[in-house]
């Protein structure tokens, strides 16, 4: 390549040379619109389709888009031409975290916040059913504010091999970090898989060599199929304790995500993704200024339950009044997703209308939300909150029912999941809100399945 | 160096257009978004169409049936307001969406596309005679519309209470009809109006379909 700026599908200026391996090769590049900057991979596409590739490639580009986060190198978007492929990924600038371990040990605390966003990561791709099957701290990058982003999820048979100096060839480019089960070949489970390796990689931050080695590769096989591995004295009782639940070499009794996170040692300093920072309750009349003068009130006080009743008692919440265009709108004519019949990035909405009055809707989700005193209740106006007490691994399971006034006696009730786990919203919708709310519904107007 | 195609394409279905004369092309009479796809993201879309136009009839067109076994899963539901998105997608008024009316209609949906096209779509979807205004009697025949999609009942006092009182609010100066101008202002008022002009899955269709990278002989500078 030449020293003139290449400009890239009228949309990059590529810059320089980051890197390359057996199938790609990497570049510098911003975002001419936008000045955002991103990694260029670059695949030669007779190279993809000449080792059989093509289908795996197509698949995996699918998957990226079931795995946003903040911790997973986010692929913006995939380019094409007559010989090459683009994945225009998201640019980390800190490095890898290899390059720290190979300096020596982390600091426990440090070595926790890394797991505790790989386990975030994980986590969150296994519950939508894409595992990564070959983690390792090669595919864990550290950005500039120091924090980790796994990358070539669900790319990790387009992995390239790298030569390394003597102590990154111990630690990485070596199956060290695959689980028995993998060794076996006799059929594994993915996602039990990815928390072996979790586990190896956790015993790495902390000690600064493998818990598996040896110059004898079958040696090594027969100490990971065994769990062979000893604690160096440093190790806490409590991270002992974690790891020999994560490095179990049955699967089936193998520690899951969900408990790793309610562990004693993972639980420490253990904060919520900014990301899922819940959105502030949001009614569609939220413009007015007394709604103002209420929101500032009850966020002065934390435990409020939101704006304080109204005193009608026919109308105990301020509702948004439909007008015609908002009823027109509910028309599934208007819905285009179809057009895209596998949209998986779609929000849970289910809608209704109904006869009955606001108070019996809002009553009937307070009772729903008693149930296991599961969920606390905010009020808003038209919006009614359940908001789970418990975070589990995806955030609080969050949910938002709207109410909005067509006339007096005719009324459309929105019920959205914000936030949390989407097998979870699926269970609790099926179990307790689908039968309660077909009581309420004159006309369902539209809800998703589960996919 | 830009990109170009290569000159020894394959006979494509009518209508067409090549990818890179649509990404980089002025904006249509019709409407004015600014086409702001990348190449690839055309040929994605091309994945899309093709799946679309051939459901039915395999000529490489969408047909109104076609658009309505997407929408509904059923190619016979009829629906007031899918048919006036199929007649505005349909910038030649020939009874088919070809795949440059396609591109450059979805446009509009993009999350990134200017939100005065939004509006301006949706006061066109609205006009459903095509006189410029959003008439009362229109507006009273797309809730009757909306109703009886939903089988709804409401009496005829409640629907005319119903578009009485949104005329009231929108109509703001009183002459019996809603212009562009009170359009605009009365969806500032109620911005969830145009929700449904955005399709968020555009931002990732180059993800979503991703056959194209295979398929595509597009030109490019080596690297």
């Amino acid at each position: 390549m030449d020293n003139k700026a290449t400009i890239l599908m009228q949309k990059y200026e590529v810059g320089h040379f980051l890197g390359q391996g057996n199938f790609a090769k990497v570049y510098h590049a911003r975002n001419l619109k936008t000045g955002q900057s991103v990694a260029i991979k670059v695949f030669n596409k007779e190279s993809v389709i000449k080792v059989g590739m093509k289908e795996q490639l197509k698949r995996e580009i699918s998957l990226m888009r079931l795995v946003r986060h903040p911790n997973i190198v986010q692929l913006h978007e995939v380019m094409a031409s007559k010989t090459k492929i683009y994945f225009a990924m998201e640019m980390v600038k800190g490095g890898e975290l290899f390059y720290k371990v190979s300096r020596g040990r982390l600091r426990e605390d440090v070595a926790r916040k890394y797991f505790q966003q790989l386990i975030d990561a994980v986590g969150h791709c296994h519950s939508r059913g894409v595992c990564h099957r070959d983690l390792k701290p090669e595919n864990l990058l550290v950005d500039e504010n120091g924090d980790l982003k796994v990358t070539d999820f669900g790319l990790s048979a387009l992995v390239e091999s790298r030569e390394n100096d003597g102590l990154l060839h111990t630690i990485c480019g070596t199956p060290a970090y695959v689980a028995p089960e993998v060794i076996k070949k006799k059929g594994y489970d993915g996602a039990k898989a990815d928390i072996w390796s979790c586990g190896v990689i956790l015993f790495v931050l902390l000690a600064g060599f493998l818990p598996f080695n040896d110059k004898n590769l079958m040696q090594m096989y027969k100490k990971i199929i065994k769990a062979d591995f000893k604690f160096p004295h440093w190790f806490s009782s409590d991270v002992k304790m974690l790891l020999y639940r994560i490095l179990d070499p049955n699967p089936k009794t193998r520690i899951g995500i969900a408990k790793i996170v309610q562990s004693r040692w993972f639980r420490k300093g253990y904060v919520q993704l900014e990301a899922f920072q819940l959105p502030p309750l949001s009614p569609r009349n939220a413009k007015d200024i007394s709604d103002v003068q209420a929101a500032f009130a009850s966020s002065s006080d934390s435990d409020s339950d939101g704006s304080p009743m109204s005193n009608k008692e026919d109308s105990p919440m301020k509702l948004y009044r439909f007008n015609a265009f908002d009823l027109i709108s509910i028309s599934s004519g208007f819905d285009l997703s179809g057009l895209f019949e596998d949209n998986q990035n779609g929000r849970q909405l289910a809608r209704f209308t109904t006869r009955k009055p606001p108070s019996t809707i809002v009553s009937m989700l307070e009772e729903i939300a008693q149930i296991d005193g599961r969920f606390k209740i905010l009020k808003k106006n038209g919006v009614v909150r359940l908001e789970e007490y418990k975070a589990g691994i995806n955030g609080q399971l969050t949910i938002d029912a709207e109410i909005f006034e067509v006339t007096s006696s005719f009324h459309v009730v929105e019920v959205t999941k914000i936030a949390g786990n989407t097998l979870e919203y699926w269970k609790f919708w099926d179990q307790y809100l689908k039968p309660s709310l077909n009581e309420m519904v004159w006309v369902w107007q539209r809800y998703e399945q589960q996919q | 160096m830009g990109c170009y195609c290569s000159t020894s394409k394959k006979t494509e279905a009518q209508g067409y257009e090549e990818p890179t004369i649509l990404s980089s092309e002025t904006p249509c009479e019709y409407h004015d978004p600014s086409l702001n796809v990348t190449v690839s993201e055309v040929e994605a879309l091309h994945e899309l169409y093709k799946k679309l136009s051939n459901s039915i009839v395999e000529d490489g067109l969408i047909h109104k049936e076609e658009f309505q076994l997407a929408l509904f899963r059923n190619k016979n539901k009829k629906n007031l307001f899918a048919d006036r998105i199929f007649d505005l997608f349909d910038l030649k008024r020939n009874g088919v969406i070809e795949f440059g009316e396609f591109v450059r209609s979805l446009g509009v949906f993009h999350p990134n596309a200017a939100l005065e096209d939004k509006i301006t779509f949706a006061f066109r979807l609205y006009d459903l005679r095509q006189t410029g205004f959003i008439e009362r009697e229109e507006l009273k025949e797309m809730v009757l519309a909306l109703l009886h999609e939903s089988d709804l009942e409401l009496s005829d006092d409640m629907i005319e209470t119903i578009v009485d009182k949104t005329f009231s609010d929108a109509d703001i100066n009183g002459d019996g009809r809603i212009d562009q101008d009170e359009w605009k202002a009365f969806v500032s008022k109620h911005p969830s109006l145009i929700k449904n002009m955005t399709l968020p899955y555009l931002k990732d269709i180059t993800l979503a379909f991703p056959s194209f990278v295979i398929r595509t002989d597009i030109e490019e500078s080596e690297m």
